[in-house]
């Protein structure tokens, strides 16, 4: 199984460095503009081709058996009724030839195979069927009998540790060592504290839900694959086909293109991929899988659920003495991060000598979690920023001033405490209240009346989002004056390509019509890592300037010969190269004759490292105002403002597309989001459609989501001074709302989501509903 | 995948009843919910009669004796946009604009929404319950959150409805073909509990049609109102909802009809708040009674307890609102 892990630190560069850093944009006339996207024609007219979009001459169709029980062992199949129905071209299972794939990693090696009979979650893939049609195909995968042997199961993190509970694995139900973080001394820390806190929060399991669901086209041509897929990023689902087929990486061939989001869950090889391949092996024929809604919410990751005991110390003058964080998570039934990262705010964001965590990992009978939007960080957000405001409440400090009061310029929890390349923490903080009017709402809130009315804060950093090599890009640059921009990394609707071009577009002056994009290919675009951790823009924008400057390099070259200057003294202009000690000596691009002769330049760009000693990392302050019902639970968000600090912001309509885009994840986390599992009967998941599992709809996001870039331009990041910011714009979302419901109404929401629910039961509970 | 089946188009009302006489056959109209439990297995059909396109059946119209006629096929979407309804009978245009999201008010028809099938999701989802025939209720000592506080006997559903409490409390009723002549019954006895029947809500046979439904003349003083909470903005069923209607005469309660969504197996009427309220004005105090009454007797299961606060403040935030 390939290492998934999706942002990655320490990678020493496989390219040579390039020789100088390009100096600093002084004034941009492209980058930076509110510019639309340059493939959004094609993605609203639907002439964009999506995987699922894929048809093959002579393509059959897959569908996907499963495991209907939370943990059972697949004692026999029957598939001889299946074999017979009309259209059925091939079943695989188990016992096929090629199936006998290893999959799910741990330290002890393989923990499971592609259809293992010992089926530890709802959804386990057991069979797999190819017909001609997508409805024979499902008709076949109904026809298979299977007898399944019902065992006991585990649908709860506490319940997995109690003595007795069911064994999902031979060597128990811990998923890897306890992690744990400690600097400084926690106990002299509260001793130290006038103020001490401590309160148990928890997050529910979010599904991944990205509008377009898993799908997979697969083809041979003799030994050749290739695979049409809606993933994050090419070069790893190539890398791990590689791996799990036993094929040379020239036999593999993943093509990428259009996506329809992603948020982590398509960053590796999935199991449906590989059963698309086998089948297509096996039938000789093009295979499509594309997977149901349901089999989504159950089979193909999820935001790992987690309870967060945090214990926190103050002093009355708002200096934080200590912070203990203990952590009990669940990635489902193989190791899938079910804490990661989840204490890294409670070590990063604030100045506090003394920290301590633990974390605990278990196994449950549950789909395995994947990398979500910013892993573990909107979980502990959740905690620590509403324990921040409990702290505040309790000294009697504005919770604005206390975080400004705590704002760090190093990385704590880095070895070696290193500064931030850049910090805009402050900024946001500063900014956004500002923007948002804190003082003020804060003074006008409603505490009389059945609906109530609050403000609450909240912030956050992304500890990726720096971004690094490897990447390797190709502009070419035609006769014309036309370009063409080669890269490998996927676009999962967040506007990539656009700000790709719009680098290459200020630094040739190229119009963007006049930049075709190939992208995601493994056959035809460079090497790139998946789209994830923030990072897609830090890592590929810097080699997108580096290729278009070696154009340039070699076209001012050129234009000096033909001009009889020297090429320091050139610079491109409007599409002409133009002398700056006399203007008169000037040539447009179609006139470069060694251009002309030799049809194009193309100009590699590669990804430099990043700089020694410091950490790149985003930041973000969010503000909201709610009105609680104090006779339902309602909860409605009226206006939202999310102050970011991702470095330059690149496009201004992109960077609030990402950003509204996170608040609303944010609102869901808050509000409305949550798997349910069956515990105390099946185990299984109850709510596995859109109408029970509740991602929030237009009328639960605010009409005002004001968007502020704090455009600090990191410069020692990297060459285009941009940091990552689609995950940083989720972590603070949900705990600015559950701070401005405490504001409204004074009850304190620990566990997500907060919806009618849950706040009626705690308005009544705690007497104070209207 | 949603499994085979053959369509018919039925050419007239009698045409549909006699169709549904096949074996395996059911009604087609909106299809919005029908389309929906075939795709997830709730339930098989082998054909599928459609009387989606029979004009007659569609359209709202006065009724010369006094009150509206409105057709089963009906759009949530068209009830909503009727000047009449929205001026007359507030309760139900409020109630159709709170059903599901845009694009399923346009294709919902109202005569479906009377008709649909519960939601709770173990009788949605692949658990032979017993309403599907099984042989327990998974929601009775399992993920009951959203199940019934009121009037569940051996099933805890909770009736789906928006458009059925707001009718009732206007004082509806409905015309149902089948073998026979046609019988008009009223809305509140259109629907049955689990304590008399487990596998379905409705008294309606395997070979009628609800048609259409007969609202009585608006009285000049009648003030209605419908509300809803729900989990989620939009595309989202009722935690529980309240529909009023109120005779109002000189500042006094003269007659009042109070049904509960989301709270219990049938759209609830609440007799216990409509006496609260019965000859007096909707003071603060009074108001508080009713709401005290309205949810007495409610047997919340072991995660569906905050349905009772819940009821409590939307009887009393609408009381208020029509006072």
């Amino acid at each position: 199984m390939p290492d998934d892990r999706y942002y990655v630190t320490d990678v020493p560069p496989e390219t040579p460095e390039p020789a100088d850093q390009p100096a600093p944009w002084t004034t941009t006339t492209v980058v930076g503009k509110r510019l639309p996207r340059v493939d959004g024609y094609e993605r609203v007219s639907g002439a964009a081709v999506y995987t699922a979009d894929v048809v093959l001459p002579d393509m059959l169709y897959a569908a996907v058996l499963r495991c209907p029980h939370a943990h059972a062992m697949v004692r026999k199949i029957d598939t001889s009724k299946a074999e017979k129905m009309p259209g059925v071209a091939a079943i695989l299972t188990d016992k096929s030839p090629g199936a006998d794939v290893p999959w799910f990693n741990a330290r002890t090696g393989p923990l499971s195979r592609l259809f293992d009979p010992h089926c530890r979650y709802e959804g386990e893939e057991v069979a797999g069927v190819a017909a001609e049609t997508p409805y024979q195909a499902w008709d076949a995968v109904r026809a298979i009998a299977v007898e399944y042997e019902v065992l006991p199961f585990v649908a709860d993190a506490e319940d997995a540790l109690k003595p007795g509970a069911v064994a999902i694995h031979q060597g128990g139900n811990r998923s890897g060592d306890v992690t744990r973080y400690a600097r400084g001394d926690v106990d002299a820390g509260f001793a130290a504290a006038d103020v001490v806190v401590e309160q148990i929060y928890s997050t529910a399991c979010e599904i991944h839900a990205p509008t377009e669901t898993h799908a997979s086209v697969a083809r041979w041509d003799g030994n050749r694959l290739v695979v049409w897929d809606s993933t994050q990023g090419v070069y790893p689902i190539q890398s791990g086909l590689v791996q799990l087929l036993k094929l040379p990486s020239s036999s593999v061939r993943v093509i990428g293109h259009y996506m329809g989001g992603g948020f982590g869950s398509k960053l590796s090889v999935s199991k449906h991929t590989v059963i698309a391949a086998l089948l297509a092996k096996m039938t000789a024929r093009p295979v499509k899988l594309h997977l149901t809604r349901e089999e989504s919410f159950l089979a193909v990751g999820n935001r790992p659920p987690d309870t967060m005991t945090l214990k926190a110390g103050v002093k009355k003058d708002g200096t934080l003495t200590a912070l203990q964080m203990t952590v009990l998570g669940t990635g489902g039934a193989y190791p899938g991060g079910g804490v990661g990262s989840v204490d890294w705010v409670v070590r990063d964001l604030y100045t506090c000598p003394n920290v301590k965590t633990e974390l605990t990992d278990v196994f449950i009978n549950a789909g395995q979690a994947r990398a979500f939007r910013a892993p573990g960080h909107p979980q502990g957000a959740w905690a620590l920023e509403q324990m921040m405001d409990q702290l505040a409440e309790r000294i009697g400090m504005d919770p604005v001033e206390f975080r400004l009061k705590n704002v760090p310029m190093v990385s704590q929890a880095t070895s070696g405490t290193p500064p931030y390349s850049s910090t805009g923490l402050k900024a946001c903080l500063e900014e956004g209240a500002k923007r948002f009017g804190w003082s003020e709402a804060r003074k006008r809130a409603r505490t009389e009346g059945p609906i109530r009315r609050g403000v609450g804060v909240a912030a956050g950093l992304w500890r990726g989002g720096g971004g690094g090599p490897p990447a390797t890009i190709i502009v070419k640059l035609f006769a014309d004056g036309s370009a063409n921009l080669n890269m490998g990394a996927s676009d999962l609707g967040t506007g990539t390509k656009t700000v790709m071009a719009m680098v290459v577009s200020e630094e040739l002056g190229v119009p963007l019509e006049k930049i075709q994009i190939e992208w995601a290919d493994t056959a035809t675009t460079q090497y790139a890592t998946a789209s994830g951790g923030s990072k897609t823009v830090p890592t590929e924008s810097p080699a997108a300037r580096a290729a278009a400057l070696d154009v340039k390099q070699q076209l001012l070259t050129m234009a000096a010969a033909q001009l009889k200057v020297t090429p320091e003294e050139l610079v491109l202009k409007n599409g002409e190269i133009v002398s700056t000690a006399d203007s008169s000596k000037k040539v447009a691009i179609a006139g470069v004759n060694a251009l002309r002769g030799r049809g194009l330049i193309v100009g590699v760009g590669y990804r430099g490292p990043n700089p020694e000693g410091k950490v790149i990392c985003p930041f973000g302050a969010h503000f909201a105002e709610v009105e609680v019902n104090t006779r339902t639970g309602e909860v409605k968000v009226t206006r939202f403002l999310a102050a970011q600090d991702s470095g330059r912001a690149m496009n201004e309509l992109t960077y609030e597309n990402q950003t509204q885009g996170g608040i609303t994840m944010g609102l869901g986390l808050a509000l409305t989001e949550g798997r349910i599992l069956d515990r105390s009967q099946t185990g299984k998941m109850v709510n596995r459609n859109w109408h029970d599992y509740k991602i929030p709809t237009a009328m639960d996001v605010p009409v005002e989501q004001i968007v502020i870039p704090i455009d600090l331009h990191d410069y020692q990041a990297n060459s285009t001074a941009a940091k990552g910011l689609g995950e940083p714009a989720t972590v603070p979302a949900a705990p600015a709302v559950a701070n401005a419901i405490y504001n409204a109404c004074g009850v304190r929401t620990p566990d997500t989501p907060v919806n009618p629910l849950r706040l009626m039961g705690l308005l009544a509970a705690s007497k104070k509903r209207g | 995948m949603v499994p085979g089946f053959t369509y018919v188009r039925a050419k007239s009302v009698a045409d549909g009843v006699r169709q549904l006489a096949a074996p395996g056959a059911k009604l087609h109209a909106g299809g919005t919910d029908l389309l929906g439990c075939l795709r997830d297995g709730v339930f098989k059909a082998d054909r599928l009669i459609s009387v989606s396109g029979l004009k007659e059946l569609r359209g709202i119209a006065p009724v010369p004796a006094g009150g509206l006629r409105i057709g089963a096929l009906t759009t949530h979407a068209q009830v909503v946009a009727d000047k009449t309804i929205n001026e007359r009978y507030r309760a139900l245009a409020q109630a159709s604009a709170a059903v599901a999201s845009p694009q399923l008010r346009n294709q919902g028809t109202i005569g479906g929404n009377l008709c649909q099938r519960p939601r709770c999701w173990y009788f949605r989802g692949d658990f032979h319950c017993l309403r599907k025939g099984g042989d327990h209720c998974y929601a009775e000592g399992g993920e009951n959150q959203y199940h019934a506080v009121f009037g569940g006997h051996k099933c805890y559903i909770v009736h789906p409805s928006d458009t059925a409490p707001a009718l009732i409390a206007l004082g509806a009723r409905v015309r149902i073909a089948g073998p026979g002549a046609s019988r008009v019954v009223p809305l509140a006895s259109f629907f049955v509990g689990p304590a008399k029947m487990i596998t379905k809500e409705t008294i309606l046979e395997k070979r009628e049609i609800l048609t259409e439904i007969l609202l009585p003349a608006a009285e000049p003083d009648l003030r209605s109102s419908y509300r809803k909470v729900r989990a989620r903005g939009s595309f989202d069923f009722a935690l529980a909802g309240i529909a009023l209607a109120l005779l109002i005469k000189d500042g006094k309660v003269a007659r009042a009809r109070v049904v509960f969504s989301g709270v219990a197996p049938v759209p609830w009427r609440s007799e216990p708040v409509e006496q609260a309220i019965t000859g007096k004005a909707l003071t603060p105090d009074v108001v508080a009674a009713a709401a005290e009454a309205g949810v007495k007797g409610a047997e919340p299961l072991e995660k569906n307890g905050y349905k009772v606060p819940l009821l409590e403040g939307i009887i009393t935030e609408s009381l208020l609102a029509l006072a």
